[in-house]
């Protein structure tokens, strides 16, 4: 049993890799705005589509797609901030949660109709023979996966805590009242914020296409998924949110892969546990692992 | 006239009138705790389901009768909805939001992997209409008149739950939660009994549900369907006993049409989704300063 420990670890890394990418968005434009985007995975599978679109259907270079495909998520992202959920914050906190199912909503049965309902992947010719390396089988593909997570999670460190628009960031979610009237332009760092966002969302979406494979349906789960990952953190803190995701990811694969005494739970119970742990920690810790203390809405 | 006549008691009418009638008790039950108390209630599809679950089984694993499984169906829904409360129902807006959210995505994966219990996708068929004594419900108009009245009782309570002392205490921790409590209003009290009624209401609904198709499986119990319920009770204003009623035959029924227009089968489930989801939208952009009674704190 212990020999599949470091491939059970190298998988939970790979998910954990998957759903911080995912989720590390949700949190920044939870901590601007307070608002929890329920389109944020819906996003993340338009980005995985809007690529399919051009590296697969219209045959165009991973790179070159990758390029349109960002450029189109910067489109999709300042549409759907400036249509779906600026004009809705100064309303009851209920609105933007209730349009942003709307634009989930739009989104998958827009691509539904676009790319049918079915399971569609990306070519993984030659992205997808595994090198063993110690007892551990790794794909090209999957060492991306953590080897970018980690970068990306670097340069985020270094902007959110060493440059200044970090710290203008880090100012209009502590009080937007107050970073407005000290002059930071707090709608262009929202603005900004929020299409990194939906660019970190559609790079997980991407990679989730080389690594299983998409469906329309996929981005209502992954939405669930980002906000136990937030919750697990604590609501709004991006580093408690990243931590949470790579848990998720353990949990998940752990609670599957491991068997108890000759009883293993079956693969399809692992949404349920990303899902089961919001309920545990609304029980137990609702302000999440790294929060300080659970805000009044 | 005739052929009125002939539109009006066809099994295609029949049909839409029975479905106007499931969802007139599921969205007047989320309308209590949706619209009325202002709880972002998600589980409620997952109540439908517990119900709609609970009736399949006792009937075709039990063969129990229809008012055995109903009851069963109601009280199941109904404990569900006071363990959910006890978790849920201290929690802030967006956290019970995201805490029914998680739920709802935890019943809807115990039914797609509980094998043994639900047959996971494959569904369960050949739940039989009920029947009561000896009159049986096999036929669709003599189903319609049974549902129908419990369609009435649901709206009846729902009527005196609303415009009476409940409701207005229920309206009242919404709109200003501190004074409510100030007046003598018990909050938690008043709003777990109105989270179990909503969640038997659903329960109800789910178990007719089940009798109506004689077949069930988990994706109609997905989240898109408490979208939709979810439309409904915003397009009829939140908390408006007419409006839902209103919302409810105008959005089962706008779809219909497309049926007719002769779309290959693939589009039309997404082409629904869409539909309903930019009126959402479009509603809640329209109404946005007043569809929500705003929330006033100390």
């Amino acid at each position: 049993m212990l020999d599949i420990l470091p491939q059970l670890f190298f998988n939970s890394l790979i998910t954990g890799s998957i759903y911080a990418l995912t989720s590390a968005g949700l949190a920044l434009t939870f901590a601007l705005t307070r608002v929890l985007n329920f389109a944020h995975g819906h996003i993340m599978m338009s980005g995985a589509y809007i690529f399919f679109l051009f590296h697969v259907q219209l045959e165009h270079s991973a790179l070159v797609a990758a390029c349109e495909a960002a450029l189109s998520m910067s489109l999709l992202g300042a549409v759907s901030l400036l249509t779906f959920i600026i004009p809705f914050l100064s309303a009851s906190a209920l609105l933007p949660f209730v349009t942003t199912i709307a634009l989930g909503s739009i989104l998958e049965a827009a691509t539904s109709m676009v790319f049918g309902v079915n399971v569609r992947s990306f070519p993984t010719d030659s992205a997808s023979t595994s090198i063993e390396c110690a007892g551990v089988f790794i794909t090209p593909v999957q060492l991306l996966i953590i080897a970018s997570a980690a970068v990306i999670f670097l340069i985020l460190g270094l902007v959110m805590h060493r440059a200044p628009v970090g710290r203008a960031i880090r100012a209009v979610s502590d009080n937007t009242a107050a970073a407005a009237s000290l002059g930071i332009p707090d709608r262009r760092v929202l603005f900004g914020v929020f299409i990194v966002s939906v660019l970190l969302a559609g790079y997980a979406g991407i990679l989730v296409g080389y690594e299983t494979n998409i469906q329309p349906t996929m981005g209502g789960s992954y939405s669930i998924k980002s906000f136990a990952a937030m919750l697990l953190g604590g609501l709004g803190s991006i580093w408690g949110t990243v931590l949470g995701a790579l848990i998720l990811g353990f949990i998940e694969n752990l609670s599957v892969g491991l068997d108890f005494g000759g009883y293993s739970l079956p693969a399809g119970y692992k949404d349920a546990f990303a899902f089961a742990i919001i309920l545990l920690v609304l029980l137990v810790r609702p302000q999440g692992l790294l929060g300080t203390k659970a805000r009044s809405a | 006239m005739s052929a009125v006549l002939e539109f009006l008691t066809s099994e295609y009418s029949i049909h839409l009138v029975i479905l106007v009638g499931m969802y007139l008790i599921l969205s007047q039950s989320l309308n209590l705790t949706f619209g009325l108390g202002q709880l972002f209630n998600l589980a409620h599809i997952a109540s439908y389901a517990i119900g709609a679950y609970t009736t399949a089984l006792l009937s075709t694993e039990l063969e129990m009768p229809f008012f055995v499984c109903i009851t069963a169906s109601v009280a199941l829904s109904a404990l569900m909805a006071l363990l959910l409360g006890g978790i849920s129902l201290r929690l802030t807006t967006d956290y019970f939001a995201v805490g029914t959210l998680a739920f709802s995505s935890v019943i809807t994966a115990l039914l797609i992997n509980w094998k043994s219990l639900t047959h996971g996708v494959l569904g369960i068929p050949g739940i039989p209409r009920p029947e009561i004594g000896r009159t049986d419900y096999y036929n669709n108009s003599a189903f319609l008149g049974l549902l129908y009245i419990f369609v009435v009782i649901v709206l009846w309570l729902s009527y005196i739950a609303q415009k009476g002392r409940f409701g207005r205490s229920l309206r009242a921790t919404a709109e200003y939660e501190q004074a409510a409590s100030t007046l003598g209003t018990n909050v938690g009290a008043t709003r777990t009994i109105a989270f179990l009624i909503s969640s038997a209401c659903a329960g109800l609904a789910g178990s007719f549900f089940a009798y109506y198709l004689n077949y069930i499986d988990p994706s109609s119990f997905s989240l898109g369907e408490m979208i939709f319920v979810l439309t409904i009770v915003i397009i009829g204003r939140p908390g408006s006993f007419w409006g839902c009623i209103g919302g409810t035959v105008f959005l089962v029924l706008l779809p219909e049409p497309l049926r007719f227009l002769d779309l290959p089968s693939a589009y039309l489930g997404p082409l629904r989704q869409l539909l309903h989801s930019v009126i959402l939208f479009a509603v809640v952009w329209w109404k946005r300063d007043s569809i929500f009674p705003k929330q006033r704190k100390v």
